[in-house]
């Protein structure tokens, strides 16, 4: 079997986007950030149903932060509101994400929950990168890659005529 | 759905990537340069009864740090509201298309 020094990606295993292994990797990734998003939400739901209190709570103790008032601002006035959307929001991400659904409309609300993660959580103690700006990161590999046309019902989706009529849906489908 | 990077998508991804990347890199590299701690937080110093003596600040304030990276999100943010809502080239021949020609 040959092997090119100068392009290692030049082989039958090649990462391309368009190679067989981009596409699993790809599809991988989005089933298990998924699945992350989807165990925290639907256990919440099971646990607390749309009143997950802690939510609120969590938003008024970020003080300070780069976000400045907003959060503690969202805790104090729409507490009622977080307390049902985190744990929906979370398993239904985590469904999007799971089936290749809306995969990119999906990430960006991901990426909204994990800035707010990283922001609050962190102490930072061993850098600005941990495991919250990660997950941050993922579900921008997700909207870049577009992975719900991997294994992904977005696949299907976006050879609908509706959607062929409407290029623009590509942009939240993917 | 292959398009050409305009003005707007360019200095989209530049800004955005330049403010992420001094963030996180740049002023970590500051960070280290500038001796203890070396993480983004504050560090308390204990005596041996276990009170706090002295707290150690890092150089540059993490709030800063991630608001750079903040404003790096939300700049793509933008920038993916602007490419939805942004005709697409091709967009009207798609639909007119659709139209049987009998």
């Amino acid at each position: 079997m040959s092997y090119q020094a100068a392009n290692p990606l030049s082989e039958e295993f090649s990462l391309e986007l368009s190679g067989p292994l981009a596409g699993y990797w790809l599809a991988f990734l989005r089933v298990v950030t998924g699945w992350w998003f989807f165990h925290a939400g639907v256990t919440k739901l099971i646990e607390d149903g749309l009143s997950y209190s802690y939510a609120p709570i969590y938003l008024q103790g970020m003080e300070g932060t780069a976000l400045g008032p907003l959060p503690v601002w969202m805790g104090n006035n729409l507490g009622w509101l977080i307390e049902a959307m985190v744990p929906l929001g979370e398993t239904l991400i985590g469904l999007g994400l799971l089936f290749g659904v809306l995969v990119r409309l999906a990430s960006v609300f991901g990426a909204f929950f994990m800035t707010l993660f990283w922001v609050g959580n962190a102490s930072f103690g061993h850098g600005l990168v941990n495991g919250d700006l990660m997950g941050l990161l993922l579900f921008g590999t997700m909207i870049v890659f577009a992975t719900g046309r991997y294994y992904g019902l977005d696949a299907i989706i976006e050879r609908t005529k509706f959607v062929k009529n409407r290029p623009r849906l590509r942009y939240l489908l993917g | 759905m292959t398009q050409t990077l305009n003005t707007i998508d360019k200095a989209a991804m530049a800004v955005s990537g330049f403010l992420m990347v001094l963030g996180i890199a740049v002023l970590g590299i500051v960070e280290i340069l500038a001796g203890e701690p070396y993480g983004a937080a504050a560090v308390e110093q204990t005596n041996e009864a276990g009170e706090v003596v002295n707290t150690i600040y890092p150089a540059v304030d993490p709030t800063i740090r991630t608001g750079l990276v903040i404003l790096g999100l939300v700049i793509l943010l933008l920038w993916g509201i602007y490419k939805v809502t942004s005709p697409i080239p091709g967009e009207e021949q798609a639909r007119t298309t659709e139209v049987p020609s009998d």
